[in-house]
Order: structure tokens, then sequence, then C-alpha cells
């Protein structure tokens, strides 16, 4: 038990406890006029900060000074009834006319319990619209195809001079710049560096190849410029562009799937095919 | 005077006195590990309030919008829904980005809370029966936490939000035979998809927090009908709970503690800038930036996507990507290994004995070593997943970085845990009696073999009647009972929490919390030291203070009220007889 | 330790990642106007401070590369930010830091280094810019490795896309039409003069304290930072508060 405290600490802690709530009620007004004046952020936070820290404070030393604290014993029944009370309550419910004992009548009605609960499950797959494709089978499909124009950002088509040595230029099938799994990115790399042909081929040492990670989707556009590597933000995976970008460090374990291309009669690069492979992660049907 | 005739009112009519004269009568222990759950639960209240005013502003949808606003550089844009409303509650909705950034960090303080209270629970094994229950809905609450904290991170459909959602799509598609389901079905089709951001709203704001609420509610209920557990002290029992009373000491300081947690979270909310979206920019699916990390408490997830090697093979020419292993399994076998632990560890110690008592961690040094070894092995991951930014303040090449982690992920938690292991034995055979205390030899006694162990792991008392000194005291008081527990040996004089109306009853508490004690009645209550005369000022915050509290004007009734009932005995009530050592003071009451 | 020695880093905030934080003058660009005796000056600077590395006439030797069409922009990014003259020779490229020369000596320099030939990007001259677009084209080219905020960030064998914040708008459209070191060139089929212009701008705004509404920064180096603090400001502030409030005054 707490010894009590004299009379003077006790005083001493009233006047302590009173100013804490008087500074929580200034802060309360403070946050009421900061809001008025619209004082931006910070000095909402802080006038709200100090009207709940008063009251905080105050509430502590009242419960720290004025309140006993401790020395006080509660007593604990346990938790393990006696046997006959287990007992007791065991036979109202295995009674004679008790449903636990009609076992037929259980098996149906568990029957049906489990019937209900799989058959309220099948709405679950109208998440996915029953339209559309399978979703391996949607995952590995892109865009892409013979004839695709690539086009940038702002959806111009690219001629080849477009995509200079040493820059990295974001590519996209025409009419699809949104779609989530199309970015590519085209590269003038010098073809007699090449340790690996590209899967795509290349125009001129022109090469396309899947933005996205093959590890976790992201991304791929940190280029090193000279060093002919392209580095993931998430995860640092690194793909070596003069290898047919294959991955030399980090978690990614598949190349970047390219894309062949030509200069159509127009001028302007288009797609020959989809990418090499479905870009991207991987899954289980990837082929 | 309206409180008291609306409280009268009330118990007429529900009987809620006993109930709650029990409750404002219950005891917890005093121990500051006892209040890091509340922290927990603090702040997911301020999520609550902060995240209902959010959702006023909040557009949870795909479809384009134009922003027009304050945020120049994107004044006249175009982009979802989402992320407009976003910048727009940051930047025009006045006090929105307070709201906004304090929602934020709660998020972060309330899971390191969660993750503080697990560690607690864990190490001083609170987990065991009969509280194995209470373990599996903390650790569904902490798995809740995660999803929602990922969730609402992912909502406001910004760039590094779009990174991230793009790595769990790529992890979940990874899951052999269902993976492409399971994300085809949670997108409705292919990410980035348009139902995706109002699925991930209603997920983060109506199922996970009703989930979270609900079990907060089984949690805290079932703490209260199973009582706090408590560290081994004099007095302290597999039968009894010691500590201070919910009213007035823990009413006021748990009070105190959530003025605080608010006081705390707004100051963060206001002054340090958390998640700036309108900076990162709206998600494109081809656009990226670095460094990009996940909130904290995925940050290890991401950790072991970058150190996990890049192995991948097919089964039967079906394809096992490497994010499988560390992004699912890893999960997966973590939080089973949490499920399982308490059965675990009943299997192998074969203690099916109920505990009231904690531990001490040394107590089990391979308990102490598995923990700190899992608590070793995530911080790495957490390290690992910030290596681009530690490459950087270090000034050394990510990928060296990268192989360090590699084998300080599988060395250091064995080192870790050895350590551990070693200390928690040193200390239990020794005489320090904390870490700074031990010496070479304890140590060394530590490494050699084990001595004979003592009869009883758990802790539980000795039996009483070897204990001289030791006796309960009864007294009656006014028309009441009560009783208190005096260790002479010990200095230890303890207070049966309530007055109850017999001395067979206040026998019979005595009884269950001290058994094989013996018992004498005394004529009153311990002479107390001289009582302090409150000031005035002070009695008029309690008056206001009791005004404020239905349950106290209540209370206050009681007497009056049994008197007018007739038959019925008089029901003591517990403000109306203070404790043993502070005089009735009716006159600050009323 | 170390995380407190992190928090203080970061506390230190872009100025920590940027070595010589104070903003170097803008140059002034003077290809055409400059003096008959500035021509001498600059001959004798590039001898004295150049040559030893990338020859007399700009050949470039083992320990430097050729300055033959590296063009006027280039000298000017690198000798205006303070990463030539190179303090030694590294594999990577050398760090911002403050200038050597004064803006008439780099000028000097810029005209010694041209007088070379072969041509190469000259100095551009960005104008005011569209905010709106200029963010657009960031994200799309510059986020990836200089961070979406500016911090800049680490890629690959210790090398780094540096922060943003401390580069004036030549510089930064000189970096983008000459591709310093690891970084892409953005000739003008990539991005045109009017891009620049955008881009610069909002390069320009990024470094603005006005961005960062929601009150101390962290560094913009985003979640991490935050939980970092998230931590020591629950670990002090709430489990301090909570060892105080679970004991007895005067315990």
């Amino acid at each position: 038990m707490s010894a009590r405290r004299p009379p003077a600490a006790e005083r001493a802690a009233g006047r302590r406890i009173v100013t804490a709530f008087l500074a929580s009620a200034a802060g309360a007004v403070g946050f009421a006029v900061v809001y008025a004046l619209n004082a931006g952020p910070q000095w909402e936070g802080v006038s709200l900060a100090v009207a709940f820290a008063g009251l905080a404070v105050g509430l502590a030393q009242w419960g720290r000074h004025l309140v006993p604290v401790g020395g006080y014993v509660e007593e604990h029944e346990g938790f393990t009834p006696p046997p006959d009370e287990q007992a007791m309550t065991a036979a109202v419910l295995t009674a004679p006319d008790s449903p636990i004992r009609r076992r037929g009548l259980l098996a149906a009605l568990g029957l049906a319990v489990t019937a209900i609960g799989i058959a309220v499950l099948f709405p679950l797959r109208s998440l996915l619209p029953w339209n559309r494709l399978r979703p391996a089978v949607a995952f590995s499909r892109t865009p892409w195809g013979a004839g695709v124009r690539l086009v940038d950002q702002q959806g111009r088509p690219l001629r080849p001079e477009d995509v200079p040595a040493g820059t990295l230029v974001g590519v996209f099938p025409e009419g699809s710049v949104d779609s989530g799994d199309a970015p590519a990115f085209a590269v003038r790399l010098e073809p007699q560096r090449f340790t690996r042909p590209p899967s795509g081929g290349h125009v001129g040492g022109l090469v396309v190849w899947s933005m996205l990670c093959t590890h976790a989707g992201c991304p791929v556009r940190l280029y090193l410029k000279g060093t002919g590597r392209v580095l993931c933000p998430c995860h640092q995976s690194s793909f070596d562009l003069l290898a047919d970008a294959h991955p030399i460090a980090g978690p990614a374990a598949r190349p970047l799937p390219g894309l062949p291309i030509e200069v159509g009669p127009d001028g302007f690069l288009r797609a020959t095919g989809g990418f090499t492979g479905p870009p991207g992660a991987g899954f289980w049907r990837r082929q | 005077m309206i409180i008291d005739r609306l409280a009268r009112a009330l118990d007429d009519r529900l009987r809620l006195s006993p109930i709650t004269r029990r409750a404002l009568a219950k005891v917890f222990p005093d121990h500051w590990t006892f209040m890091l759950g509340e922290i927990a639960l603090y702040s997911f209240v301020a999520l609550i309030a902060t995240g209902v005013y959010l959702t006023f502003f909040f557009d949870a949808s795909s479809a384009d919008r134009v922003y027009r606003g304050d945020y120049a550089p994107l004044d006249g844009a175009t982009t979802s829904a989402a992320y407009v409303s976003t910048v727009q509650l940051s930047w025009d909705v006045r006090a929105g980005l307070l709201i906004r950034q304090t929602h934020h960090w709660a998020a972060l303080v309330f899971v390191a809370a969660i993750l503080l209270h697990l560690t607690r629970i864990f190490f001083t094994g609170a987990f065991r029966k009969p509280r194995e229950l209470n373990w599996l809905i903390g650790v569904t609450m902490f798995l809740l936490a995660l999803a929602n904290g990922f969730t609402g991170y992912s909502m406001p459909d910004d760039l590094l939000s779009g990174l991230g959602l793009r790595i769990l799509v790529s992890v979940v598609e990874s899951i052999p035979l269902v993976g492409t389901w399971l994300a085809a079905l949670a997108l409705g089709g292919e990410f980035p998809s348009a139902d995706l951001i109002p699925r991930l709203f209603i997920t983060h704001v109506l199922l996970v927090p009703a989930l979270l609420v609900a079990l907060v509610s089984l949690h805290l209920g079932i703490l209260v009908r199973q009582k706090h557990s408590q560290f081994p002290a004099p007095g302290r029992t597999e039968h009894n709970v010691v500590g201070s009373r919910l009213w007035p000491s823990y009413t006021l300081r748990s009070l105190a503690l959530f003025a605080w947690v608010l006081a705390v979270l707004f100051a963060l909310g206001g002054l340090v800038q958390i998640n700036p979206v309108w900076l990162y920019g709206p998600f494109e699916p081809s656009q990226s930036s670095s460094p990009a990390q996940p909130d904290w408490y995925i940050v290890w997830g991401d950790g072991a996507l970058r150190l996990f090697p890049p192995w991948e093979f097919r089964i039967a020419g079906y394809l096992v990507p490497a994010p499988f292993w560390p992004g699912v399994v890893l999960g997966g076998v973590t939080f089973l290994a949490l499920y399982a632990w308490p059965f675990f560890e009943r299997w192998r110690t074969g203690e099916h004995r109920p505990h009231q008592l904690l531990d001490r961690p040394r107590e089990h040094p391979i308990r102490l070593a598995v923990g700190v070894g899992a608590l070793t092995f995530f911080a790495v991951l957490v390290f690992a997943g910030g290596d681009d930014i530690l490459a950087r303040l270090l000034g050394v090449p990510v990928y060296d970085l990268l192989g360090l982690f590699r084998v300080l992920a599988l060395v250091l938690p064995f080192l870790a845990g050895l350590v551990a292991y070693l200390f928690a034995r040193a200390l239990r055979r020794g005489d320090a009696a904390s870490l700074g205390e031990l010496t070479r030899a304890d140590l060394r006694r530590a490494a050699g073999p084990a001595p004979v162990q003592r009869g009883d792991e758990g802790g539980l008392e000795t039996p009483a009647p070897d204990r001289p000194g030791e006796r309960i005291e009864l007294w009656p008081e006014g028309g009441l009972w009560r009783w208190r527990y005096r260790d002479e040996a010990g200095h230890v004089v303890l207070t049966g929490n309530r007055a109850v109306c017999s001395e067979e009853e206040a026998v019979e508490a005595s009884r269950l919390a001290y058994p094989g004690v013996d018992r004498v009645v005394v004529p009153g209550p311990p002479p107390p030291p001289p009582p302090g005369r409150v000031r005035t000022a002070l009695r008029r915050w309690g008056r206001a203070a009791a005004a404020g509290s239905l349950l106290v004007g209540l209370l206050l009734d009681r007497r009056r009220r049994g008197g007018d009932r007739g038959p019925q005995p008089p029901e003591p009530a517990e403000s109306d007889s203070p404790p043993a050592d502070e005089p009735a003071t009716p006159g600050g009451r009323t | 330790m170390l995380a407190l020695g992190a928090t203080l880093l970061l506390g230190a905030g872009p100025a920590a990642l940027a070595p010589g934080g104070t903003p170097s003058p803008t140059p002034t660009p003077s290809a055409s106007g400059a003096a008959p005796g500035a021509a001498d000056r600059g001959a004798q600077l590039y001898l004295a401070n150049c040559a030893s590395c990338h020859g007399r006439q700009g050949e470039g030797s083992q320990r430097g590369p050729s300055l033959i069409g590296v063009g006027a922009a280039s000298v000017d990014f690198q000798l205006s930010t303070g990463r030539m003259p190179a303090v030694q020779t590294e594999p990577q490229p050398p760090r911002r830091s403050r200038p050597v020369f004064s803006p008439e000596e780099i000028a000097a320099l810029v005209d010694q280094v041209t007088s070379f030939g072969g041509g190469g990007p000259q100095i551009p001259h960005p104008a005011g810019g569209d905010l709106n677009r200029g963010r657009d084209l960031f994200a799309a080219n510059c986020a990836p490795c200089h961070s979406a905020t500016g911090a800049g960030a680490v890629l690959t064998n210790g090398w780094t896309a540096p922060p943003l914040y401390d580069a004036t708008p030549v510089q930064v459209a000189e970096a983008i039409r000459v591709g310093p070191g690891l970084m892409p060139v953005f000739p003008s089929q990539v991005l045109t003069d009017a891009q620049v212009n955008d881009l610069t701008t909002y390069v320009g705004r990024l470094r603005s304290e006005r961005l960062d509404r929601g009150g101390y920064p962290l560094g913009r180096l985003g979640p991490l930072a935050e939980g970092l603090v998230a931590w020591l400001v629950t670990l002090v502030l709430l489990v301090g508060a909570i060892r105080w409030l679970g004991r007895r005054a005067g315990q």
C-alpha cells in the first residue's frame, strides 16, 4: 500500500495536474484557432499534440500521486471445473432426446451444411468475369503482335533514328500505352559487342525487350549507359543487355523476353510478333 | 443530480451494479510490459477515428479524374480518382494532411506495438494454458494488421504503392497450381485492373477492420474472464492477481496512456512527413522509382525477395518461380510457427498445467534462443530490404551488401540464439540478477553440463505451510468484511480488492487466493498513516470526473437505493467503503 | 547505435547525401562573347589543370578520356558541378563538389576545349516550362534512377544517381543532353528543347521545401526512414511512457 504523501506534496501534485489540464485546454483552443486560420498541418499537429499531451500528463500525475497504486490482490478461481460439474453439463447435452444422439440425422445435417458451404463459394468465381481468358493464357498474352507499331509514352510512332545510342526509350504497343504487361524498352547497342544474340533480333543494333522484371514485375528502367546493363529498382536484379538481357546479379532467374521488330514500309518501327516469352514474373503454367 | 438519477434508473432496469462493482475492482498487475498491448489498442482506436474521417474525402476508384488544386505540378492533370482525391486530401482539404499522416503513423506504431506485445507474451510464456486461445487470436490480429497496412498503403494509387502491388501480385502468381487463378480473381483480370482499388478499399475499411474489432473484443473479453497473468513475487500465486485496481488507479493511468498515444501520433502527423504521394506521382505500369520499399512491417518480405537466390525449377514442366519461397513459404511458415508454438511447446515439455505466473525469459533458455534467433532473422531481412539505402549511406556496392546479408541471414540467427541461450543459462544458474551483473564464472558454468534440474520449471509457489509469518487477516468494516494477506518475512501486505457482505465470503475469497494460509480475524483495518487533506481544487476536479462517469454515479447511490428495496440485503458499494488505508471522505463525492 | 547513426544521417537529410551541399554559382555561359584575353587564360588553365590527364590537345591519355567532341555542355557541367578537375582518377564518376574555378574561368576553359573541335552538344539555355508536363517526363525518364522525390538512389558497383537538389537548371539541362558518366543521354530526338525546359522547371520545383507540406521530410528516403522513426518514437516516447506509468510515484 502506498504511503500517503504529506499534504504539501499532494498540493503540489494538484497544482501540476491543474496546470496540465489548463495547458490541454489551451492546446485545444489553439487547434481551433489554427484550423480557422488555415495555418497548415504543422501547427495543427502541434496544437492537437499539446492538447492530448496535457491531458495525458494531468491524468498520469493524478493516477500516480493521488490514488493508491498497487497493494491489492484479487482471487483467481482457475478454470478447471470440478468433475461433477463437467459431468452435469455433459449430461444435459447428451440426454436421451438430445440431438447429439441422433447420429444418422446429424450426418445428413452435416452433409447439407457442407453442401451449402461449398455452394456459396461458387459466386466468388464472379470476381473474375466469366467472359475473360483463363488467367494463365491472359498473363501470357500482350497487345503486341505482328504489325503493331512501337510508340512512345505520348503515343507518337517511333522511327529507328528516334532511339540513338546511349539512351533508353520506353516503347509501347500503339493504342495500348496503358497496358500493364506491354511496356518495353528500346536501346541501341553495338552488335559486335553482343555476347549472345538478342532473342528478338535487332535492327541495326536497335533491340527491344520487355520492361518488366522477370522476378517480381517491376519496370526495369535504370539503364547504366556504357555498361549495357539495366537494373531493377525493386530488388536490384541486374540484366546484361549485351547477353540477351540475361540476369547477372540479384534474384531474377530468367532473361527479359525480347520483342522482334522491323522497320515498316512507312518508316516506323513495328513488331513482327509478340514477346519471345510471357513478360514479367513467373507463374505455374508459364512456358 | 441528473447523472445520479440516470444511473439509478439504469440500475433499476438492468441491475448492473454487482457486475460493475466487480469490474471496477479488477486488479491489473503493476508491470509496464502489461501496457504494451494497450499502446496497440489505442493506436487502433486512433486508426479508426482518423480513418473514418479520411473516407469522407477519399474516392476509391481508378476512373479518370482531373486534379484542380494547390499542388501546382499536378494541377490540370488527369489521373485516377484515388490518386487525385489523395492529393486533394493532402493539399486542399484543411486538416486533411494532418489526419492522413496521423493515420499512417498510427498504422506504423500499431504494428510495432503489436510486435512488442507479442514478443513479451512469447518470452514470458504468457501463451501457455489457459491462454492459448488468446495467443491464436492475437497472432490472427497481427496478420490482419499486416494485411490492412498493406491494403491501406496500396490504395492511393501512387507510384510506390503501385510497385508494391505489382510485387505482391507477382508473389501470388508464383503459387503453384492456383497462383494465377488467385491473382486473377483478386484483380478481376490482369494487373492493373479497374476493380482493384474498390476491392482494396472495401477490404481496408470494412472487412478487415470489422474482423479486427470483433477479435479485439474477444481478446479483451477473454482477458477479463481469465484475468491477468503476473510475474512471480512474494504474495503472488497461481491463484491470485496482485496489483492495482481498475478504479481508480488503472482508469486514470490507461486514459493517460490513451491521451499520450494520441498526442504522440498527432505530433508525428503534424511534424514528420510520411508517404508524400504527391511527390511520388500517380502509378503508371511503365514507371518506377528508386529506392522502392514498402512500410517497415512488410519490409522483411521485400528483404527476403532480395536475398533469395535466383533458383527456379520446373515440376513436370510447370514452373515454380523464385518469389514463391521467400514470398509465400516464408510468410506461411512464420505464421504457422507462431500459431503452433504453444502446442509445440506443450508437447515438448509435457507441461499441461494451467499457468497464471509468468516465466522470466531466462527460465526457458531454449524458448529464448528460438525467439531471439527468429527476431534476429527478421531483423536481418529488414536491413536487407533497405540494402540500397544502406549501400548509399555506407558508400559500399549494393551487391557486396547483398552477399553479406545472405550470409548474415543464415548465420546470425543461430549465433544470436546461442548467445541468448548461454546468457539465459548463466543467469538462471548464477546469482546475477541482471545481464550487467553476470560474471565470467557464470558464463563458464552456463556452457558446462546441466546441473540437477529443479523440480518445478513452471515456478509454482512453494506450499504455504512452509512459509512462517504468512497469514490472512479478516476484519469487519461497517456492515462489510474485508481481508488482507500479510507476509512478515517478505514485508508484503496485500489487501483484498473489494469488500464483501459476509465473513464467509471474505474467507472464501482469501482461501481461493491463498490456499492453505491461516486466517485470523482482527479487530479492524491496520492503523493507516494520517490521511492527507486533498485540496479543494483537487476535489473539484475529482467531482467533475465523477460526475462525468455514469458508473460512478451508479455506485454512489447503491446504499441509498438498497435501503429502499427492503428485503434485499444491502449491496456493499465499493466506492462507499474506501480502501483500508483511506478513510471515507464523503464530502467530495456527491 | 547503428540505428542512431542512421537516424543522424537521415536527420541531416539530402544535405548529407550530397557532398558539398552549397549550391554552386550559376555559370555564365559565354561561348561567343569571350574577350581575346580569355582564350589565353583558358589555355593556361587547361595546361595547368587538365592537360596532364586529357592531353595537351584534348586527345586523352591513359589517365583521362579524350575531350574532342564532348561539347561545351559537357565541359561546363563537369566544371561547374565541381566534378572536374578530379582529385584522383577513379573507376567511377567523380562526385559533385564545390567548383574549383570561377564562372569566368569555366567559360574560358569551355572555349579552350571546344577549340579542339569535334562539335558536341552546346550549353543549353533552359527557359521556363510547364510543371505538369515536367512532372510526367520526370516520372518516366528520371525517377527510375534519381528517385521520384529527386533524392537520388544507388546503382550497382557503388555507383549512385546523385540527388538533384543542388543542380541548377543549366546543369540539369546539360546532364540531360550530355549524359555524364553512366547516365543515359537524351538528345533532341528523345527530348525536345521544350521538354527539357519542362523538366528543368519541375526539377527546380522539386528542391523547393514547399513540397514538403507534411513536415520534416526525412531525406525523402521513403518508408524505411519512416519505419525507423516510428520505431524510435514507439520505443522512446511510448514504451518510455508506460515504463513511467507502470510504476508508483517515488518508486
